[in-house]
């Protein structure tokens, strides 16, 4: 009887490694924890953007259907912290391009130190938001605050880079970028050292000028990579939440209240959870796009590489 | 315009890859660097090229010393070993790549490119990617990016080393008439024999960063200087057999003992009178200079047919007693067994004699 | 004679006077960290001194304060919890990566060897999880952790950790298993090894250095984390970056010194890490899109 039910199991134990059964039976744990964490909260709140419901009361929710995505869409405050958003990522993602391409070329050469100076570049990347958050909140300080002591010097007062709408929305893109740069220079880098060497030799025959090598050369290297720095830093930027959490909070007024940000807000502070779950799908769309684009990059310069 | 090198050297490190060489390439001259991988050839091209710094010595472009010179003042042409053609450009815009340096105007480059491209059979793929290019094409663009402008003197680092057999020897042909109409020093590296025997004027082989001889092809196969050429140019490679010189006589004929009790009588150089009588040498004979005969005869050895083969035209016997391993290459007729007891008789006059320290003898 | 000393530059190669150059620019760049790490020395008054003090007497009080503070104010109560935060941070970040990573390496090695049907999408929907931002997830979580009473429990932080965790480790672990050449496998097959003896003798050891790799990448991602720990976890489960937020609430007294002492001691492992990694650390902050 023991001897038949082992083979049983045996038998299960075939069952589930079969070829066939292979793939899923291995994805298949790493797609439950998945499905419980991301997706089926996800749905939840899909369904939550239906209902009017408020996390803070005891209400039975009712069904409203898609008033508050009426709501949300037509809300000129959204419109306007999807406009601060964008413009924050869009400066955000232009200094990290300019910064990280200018700091690859300076790494782009073999030199002596190379590989220490390197990790000097790569530290605020590997710093926490939290970090850069509290730290830039510091340096931007106009009492101790280094910024406001720096322009001191100049102009005899002091300078509070927070205190005006531009004022704020420089300083988050200052630290974001700072923060950032480095991945776009990491990804410009690869670009770079994947031009063969043979390349330059040719060119150094051919007595090229140094923007003709580079236009002709090194640039068709690192332009597929460019465009996935832009994407994956836009994608990122995106969600941009701690460093603004900590430094400004939003202020002055709603000057650099991000979307991510303002979600919060609605979500954990207001407490209206359906309107913060119909926005969350609006951002979870665009990300979705996003993403797309991103990946179809990332197929792209595989293609090119090989 | 010509190219001299003088005590040229290249270090690495502990490493010297290069060692004090001297060569001169004339006006017009396609000189060939042939050997071993690892033996410094592609070194010395890419310090005449500037693209590697001598360590020491002296390389001189027309009469000037260019050490202290980058690549692009030197005026050079290089082709590449893998072609370097620069991906994102067209073959028109790689053909005229060399020439934006030259400010030149649109019509004038347009002009050469069409031109190198009728000599080099182009026109048809003029606005392709290198990606799209068979082989055989890719090679041809490298080749007329080179021959664009008007350098001191051209380089080419292994040029048919990545094409397959056929198109090598078209491309052999091509390449040939192509520096013929060019008249510049031109350097070709290659390890490939049969590309530098049938390419170049003259011949530099080279050794461990060392230059073993310089010789027209001809005379590199005829009269190696050394054992090492000797043994490295010709297919198959030259029979070598050590021997001991017991005799030397009227008419140049030596008698040797050579290694396992046979006595071997030929003619010989007669520089080789002027060797002491018990002197060690190594005898060389190409496989092609040597015959089959029945009978044991004194002009040459006994031996056993080890293996055969077939190469169409002719055959390849390998020999071996035990002592000597003996190519030999007769007409594909011959009627040789594995196993058979067979006499070779070594040519007159075509048996070279290399002393204790690898020197050919030759008055 | 050779002239030596006038040569011509080698391609890709720079001298001393690049290094110098570089530098100047890299310590520019790492400035603020540097102040960071310079205030960690400092004491208090030094730290927040106008003028900014560049040269000042070190002191390491700041990095005892994480450890063994003596509560004379409400705010420094709060700081003496710090030992505990830094169990917390290690604790939950290092048991959910290694969960995380154990559930990658097993889906990164189905979705490379046993393509599904679909492989592409489940892929895609993964990498969209992860590149989701925190606040769509949040919500729905927020009321599920309620609901269940996982919020502020430890297991409820290290199941999201988790799951945050698993998009990142399939990804990377999948672009080592991809570089793999498949024909040793087989190989393996042909002398009759089964398909566990593939798995662990064939592939695993191969990879090990990316393992490795992913692991640590996951740490500072997770240990970095702020949104969701700001949500989800109690006075019992706080993590450092959260507790180093909320030291910033109060107006007056932030103790920057004790800030920068967690931060340097953060930053330590992190350079050596950086530095023993620098080859895969391009895969490892693009989830292992970008190989090289």
């Amino acid at each position: 009887m023991a001897a038949v039910r082992s083979q049983e199991e045996g038998g299960f134990f075939a069952w589930m490694m079969a070829p066939e059964r292979r793939g899923p039976m291995l994805v298949a744990p790493a797609l439950i924890v998945l499905f419980v964490m991301n997706i089926f909260p996800l749905l939840w709140s899909f369904g939550l953007s239906f209902f009017n419901y408020r996390a803070n009361r005891q209400d039975i929710p009712d069904f409203v259907g898609l008033r508050f995505y009426e709501r949300v869409l037509t809300d000129p405050d959204v419109w306007e912290r999807f406009q601060t958003t964008a413009l924050i990522v869009g400066s955000s993602v232009l200094v990290q391009l300019i910064l990280g391409f200018l700091l690859a070329l300076m790494f782009a050469n073999q030199f002596p130190l190379r590989r220490v100076l390197l990790m000097l570049v790569l530290a605020p990347m590997m710093l926490s938001f939290v970090s850069v958050g509290v730290f830039f909140k510091l340096y931007y300080e106009p009492t101790f605050g280094l910024l406001s002591q720096a322009v001191r010097v100049f102009t005899g007062s002091t300078y509070a880079i927070l205190g005006s709408p531009t004022g704020a929305i420089i300083a988050i893109v200052i630290a974001d970028a700072w923060m950032w740069a480095p991945f776009v220079m990491l990804l410009v880098l690869a670009g770079l050292v994947s031009v063969p060497k043979y390349l330059y030799e040719a060119a150094e025959i051919d007595r090229a000028s140094w923007w003709r090598r580079f236009r002709t050369i090194t640039f068709p290297y690192i332009r597929s990579l460019l465009l996935l720095a832009v994407l994956f830093r836009t994608i990122e930027t995106f969600k941009l939440f701690d460093i603004v959490y900590i430094i400004t909070e939003g202020g002055p007024g709603t000057a650099t209240e991000t979307i991510a940000v303002y979600t919060y807000r609605v979500a954990f502070q207001f407490f209206r959870t359906s309107q913060s779950s119909a926005l969350a799908y609006i951002i979870l769309f665009v990300v979705i796009v996003l993403t797309n684009l991103y990946l179809y990059a990332v197929k792209q310069r595989e293609r090119e590489v090989s | 315009m010509t190219i001299e090198l003088q005590q040229l050297t290249k270090q690495f490190g502990q490493l010297t890859a290069v060692d004090a060489i001297d060569l001169e390439v004339g006006d017009g001259e396609v000189l060939c660097l042939l050997g071993p991988s690892g033996c410094g050839k592609t070194t010395t091209l890419r310090m005449i090229a500037g693209l590697e710094w001598a360590t020491g010595g002296e390389i001189k472009l027309a009469g000037r010393v260019v050490n202290h010179l980058a690549a692009r003042e030197r005026n050079v042409a290089m082709s590449f070993q893998f072609y370097a053609l620069y991906p994102s450009l067209s073959v028109a815009e790689n053909l005229a790549y060399p020439l934006y340096a030259e400010g030149l105007s649109g019509a004038q480059i347009k002009h050469k490119v069409a031109q190198v491209a009728r000599v080099l059979q182009l026109d048809s793929i003029l606005n392709r990617l290198p990606g799209q290019l068979a082989e055989g094409e890719k090679q041809r663009v490298a080749v007329g990016r080179s021959i664009i402008r008007e350098p001191n003197c051209f380089l080419f680092d292994e040029p048919l080393s990545r094409l397959d057999v056929t198109l090598r020897e078209e491309m052999r042909g091509e390449i040939k008439e192509v520096l013929q109409g060019l008249k510049r020093a031109t350097v070709i590296v290659t390890h490939d024999q049969l590309e530098a025997l049938t390419m170049a004027d003259r011949i530099a082989v080279m050794r461990a960063g060392v230059i073993e001889q310089v010789a027209s092809p001809h005379d590199i196969f005829q009269m190696p200087e050394n054992l090492f050429v000797a043994g490295f140019i010709g297919t198959p490679g030259m029979n070598l057999v050590s021997a001991t010189l017991t005799d030397f006589g009227q008419n140049n004929v030596g008698t040797f003992a050579v290694e396992g009790g046979q006595t071997l009588t030929i003619a010989v150089d007669p520089a080789v009178g002027r060797l002491e009588r018990g002197a060690r040498v190594t005898l060389g004979i190409r496989p092609r200079n040597l015959e089959i005969v029945h009978e044991s005869v004194a002009d040459g050895l006994s031996s056993v047919i080890d293996m055969i083969e077939p190469m169409g035209a002719e055959t390849l016997a390998h020999l071996n007693d035990g002592m000597h391993d003996i190519r030999v290459v007769t007409d594909w007729r011959a009627p040789l067994e594995e196993g058979d007891h067979v006499h070779v008789r070594f040519l007159p006059g075509v048996t070279h004699v290399f002393d204790a320290h690898e020197q050919a003898v030759r008055s | 004679m050779a002239r030596i000393g006038s040569r011509p530059r080698e391609i890709g190669k720079a001298g001393w006077g690049w290094t110098a150059f570089t530098s100047v620019v890299s310590l520019i760049y790492f400035f603020p960290v540097l102040w960071i790490i310079l205030t960690a020395f400092k004491t208090r008054s030094d730290a927040l001194a106008v003028p900014p003090k560049f040269f000042f007497t070190p002191t390491l009080q700041n990095f005892t304060n994480v450890f063994f503070r003596e509560s004379i104010t409400a705010q420094a109560a709060q700081a003496t919890e710090f030992p505990l935060y830094f169990f917390n941070s290690i604790f939950i970040a290092g048991t959910s990566v290694f969960l995380a990573l154990i559930l990658g390496t097993l889906a990164a090695y189905g979705f490379s060897r046993y393509p599904l049907r679909g492989n592409d999408t489940y892929l895609f929907v993964i990498l969209t999880t992860r590149m989701l931002p925190p606040i769509v997830v949040i919500i729905p979580i927020f009321l599920m952790f309620r609901l269940t009473g996982l919020a502020g429990s430890y297991w409820g932080i290290i199941l999201l950790y988790t799951a945050f965790n698993i998009p990142f480790s399939v990804w990377l672990v999948k672009s080592f298993f991809d570089e793999l050449n498949p024909e040793i496998e087989d190989a393996a097959r042909m002398d009759g090894a089964g398909e566990k003896r593939v798995f662990f003798a064939m592939c695993l050891p191969q990879i090990l250095a990316g393992l490795a790799a992913t692991f640590v990448f996951g740490m500072i991602l997770t240990w970095n984390e702020f949104i969701f720990a700001l949500l989800l976890t109690g006075v019992e489960t706080r993590t450092v970056p959260v507790a180093m937020a909320r030291t910033m609430g109060g107006e007056i007294g932030v103790d920057y010194g004790l800030l920068a002492a967690i931060v340097t001691l953060f930053l330590i492992p992190i350079f050596v890490v950086t530095y023993i990694l620098q080859n895969q650390l391009l895969r490892g902050v693009t989830f292992g899109t970008v190989k090289k």
